[in-house]
């Protein structure tokens, strides 16, 4: 797998109030792979998708994507944040939320056009949402609601995505299409970085992983390092998966 | 009419426009005490604006007194970052704080001048058209109507220019942080909008009706409806009547004009509030009512679709075997009846074909929860509208 390295993270350091919650973390990203970044709760995942981002202020470190900081780079990434982190009661439709998607490549000031608007509807079909496209945000159900984020995203045709525990409160058919979407990209080129809780189903939806407490315990292929060792390293009980192929 | 009584609707018209634009960001950003704070604490920038420019219609005074507003929105942040106490515990530390300084600044210095807490705080509307702009001579108006008039064109400016971004920020700031729309310029943006109106508008309405003309229009369009811009329409319709109302109140009743226009706002609140169509408490009570209904209904037909024996099925025994009173036992029947779900023979109920297919189909829905199954029930039931 000697790809291009899509992201490349350097020694980043995040803390809050001088407390680190991600420490001394080197990554690189392959261009082409659909990553799990695994690890117990408070391990710094969310963290690290939005210290990449720039959401956040590291204290120590660089990223690059595909080579440059990210601020130059903005239009190749997408990002899913967690379902949570909104208001859904916010006054606005289905389709106004994935034209959302669209506001990064139209910088500040220009509205969203026709052109725009054809691509959200597009977006929204990809993800089964084309009927509630006119349907205000907090009459969807939770596994809805995600689908348009994914669409959102979509929207961005960008080359690497970031999502945020995607599959959070949403039910198998729902979990089933996001994954067979993601999946799609990954074949499509993209690189795809999913933050994800559910051990058993890694094998199964991801060809790259990333395992992270605090620290990096270890990255690379499912195949070669999802085991016993490294699950035991990063959530500190013996962990023992019987579903290695 | 007179030309003052139109002067003095026109400026709380333009008050009551210039108000409602921040205030429904501040609304869907639940910061609606954040303007509180605001038109409390900027007394004191008032004060040091007027010693230094003896007008309290100056533009100087205007930026410094909304500097004051920016200070408190920054040292709210700042207290809250640090973990030791929550947002409103910061707001209520730092408001008084600074308010207070203003109070005995006035006391202090200004009781010889034309600057008390009163006439900040309540304003004066029925004064406003006294005090003229004149340019070369020409009456041109009364001065805080330009002032407000420019403090609104601005608003409105920023706001068409700005409306993407400060929806996206408003709805998902790390959508918008990442997509380059900084929120914190977005944010100080929308705090310096909110400040420099809060001031423009003092001696129109007061600092303290300010925030009732802020927050008051925004949460009853809130409530009417689901798309941004609408509620931004209807924040500024119910503002200006609001604003035009409450100045004939005070005319009938020769009492305060900001005062009868607060009053008119809360009372369009309330109305809205118990009678807004799906979003009010009689409507959200009445839907509730038949949800529990139908809910019922649904019981009761599951229940007479899974027997079949007869001494299940008559009339006397469902009372008992589903354990509900008469009365709710007897209006589950009609409605079932009414919608042709049921016969009733000899007191022996049984499920007619369409009763028998909606349980079917209801059951299905409920088991599967797929929307697409069930639009064509929507209309007769509200339990399925989510």
């Amino acid at each position: 797998m000697e790809n291009t390295i899509a992201v490349k993270v350097d020694d980043l350091t995040v803390a809050y109030n001088y407390k680190p919650v991600l420490w001394d973390i080197d990554l690189e990203i392959p261009e082409g792979v659909l990553m799990a970044i695994v690890g117990p709760n408070g391990a710094g995942k969310s963290t690290l998708i939005k210290a990449i981002l720039g959401i956040l202020k590291p204290i120590a470190g660089s990223v690059s994507i595909y080579g440059k900081p990210y601020e130059k780079q903005r239009q190749l990434v997408a990002y899913v944040p967690q379902k949570g982190s909104v208001d859904w009661d916010f006054p606005t439709t289905a389709l106004d939320v994935v034209m959302m998607g669209t506001y990064g490549s139209l910088g500040w000031i220009k509205r969203p056009g026709q052109k725009e608007k054809k691509a959200a509807l597009e977006a929204l079909e990809k993800v089964g949402m084309l009927a509630f496209k006119g349907r205000q945000i907090s009459q969807l159900s939770g596994g809805q609601q995600q689908r348009i984020f994914l669409a959102r995203a979509l929207v961005q045709n960008a080359s690497i995505y970031f999502m945020d525990e995607p599959f959070q409160g949403v039910d198998a058919s729902t979990e089933i299409a996001i994954i067979n979407i993601l999946k799609a990209l990954r074949k499509a080129g993209k690189t795809v970085i999913v933050v994800h809780h559910d051990l058993q189903t890694v094998p199964e939806y991801f060809d790259w992983v990333t395992f992270l407490n605090v620290k990096k315990i270890a990255t690379g292929p499912v195949k070669d390092i999802f085991n016993d060792d490294n699950l035991t390293k990063t959530y500190g009980i013996n962990y023992k998966v019987s579903i290695q192929e | 009419m007179s030309s003052a009584q139109i002067e003095i609707q026109l400026i709380a018209s333009l008050v009551a426009v210039a108000c409602a634009i921040p205030g429904t960001f501040l609304v869907l950003r639940k910061m609606a005490m954040i303007s509180d704070a605001i038109s409390h604490s900027i007394l004191p920038g008032i004060v040091i604006g007027f010693f230094i420019t003896h007008d309290l219609n100056s533009p100087l005074l205007i930026l410094l007194a909304a500097f004051t507003g920016i200070i408190t929105v920054v040292l709210v942040e700042y207290i809250q970052k640090t973990g030791l106490v929550k947002e409103d515990t910061a707001i209520g530390l730092v408001f008084p704080a600074l308010f207070s300084i203003g109070v005995i600044m006035i006391a202090k210095n200004a009781n010889d001048v034309h600057l008390d807490v009163d006439a900040v705080l309540l304003g004066e509307l029925a004064f406003a058209p006294f005090d003229r702009l004149i340019i070369g001579g020409t009456d041109v108006g009364p001065k805080s109507l330009w002032i407000i008039g420019m403090i609104l064109l601005i608003t409105i400016s920023l706001l068409i220019a700005f409306f993407k971004e400060l929806k996206v920020s408003t709805f998902d700031k790390g959508l918008a942080a990442s997509l380059g729309f900084s929120p914190a310029i977005i944010h100080y943006g929308l705090m310096s909008v909110s400040s420099v109106t809060t001031v423009g508008a003092f001696d129109a309405v007061g600092a303290i009706l300010v925030v009732a003309l802020m927050i008051a229009p925004a949460a009853t369009a809130y409530l009417l409806t689901t798309d941004l811009k609408k509620m931004l329409a209807l924040s500024i319709g119910f503002g200006i009547f609001s604003a035009v109302f409450g100045y004939w109140v005070a005319h009938w009743l020769d009492a305060s004009i900001a005062g009868s226009i607060t009053t008119v706002l809360g009372l369009v609140f309330l109305l809205v509030y118990l009678f807004a169509p799906s979003k009010g408490v009689i409507a959200v009570m009445y839907r509730e009512k038949q949800q529990r209904k139908e809910v019922s209904l649904l019981t009761f037909l599951l229940h007479l679709k899974n027997h079949d024996e007869i001494s299940e099925r008559h009339v006397k025994h469902l009372n008992e075997h589903i354990n509900w009173q008469k009365v709710r036992s007897r209006s589950v029947l009609d409605l079932a009846l009414k919608n042709n779900m049921i016969d009733i023979e000899n007191q022996i109920v049984s499920l007619t074909k369409k009763g028998d297919e909606f349980t079917s189909k209801a059951i299905d829905y409920i088991i599967t929860n797929r929307d697409a199954q069930i639009e064509d029930m929507k209309d007769d039931f509200f339990l399925f509208r989510g």
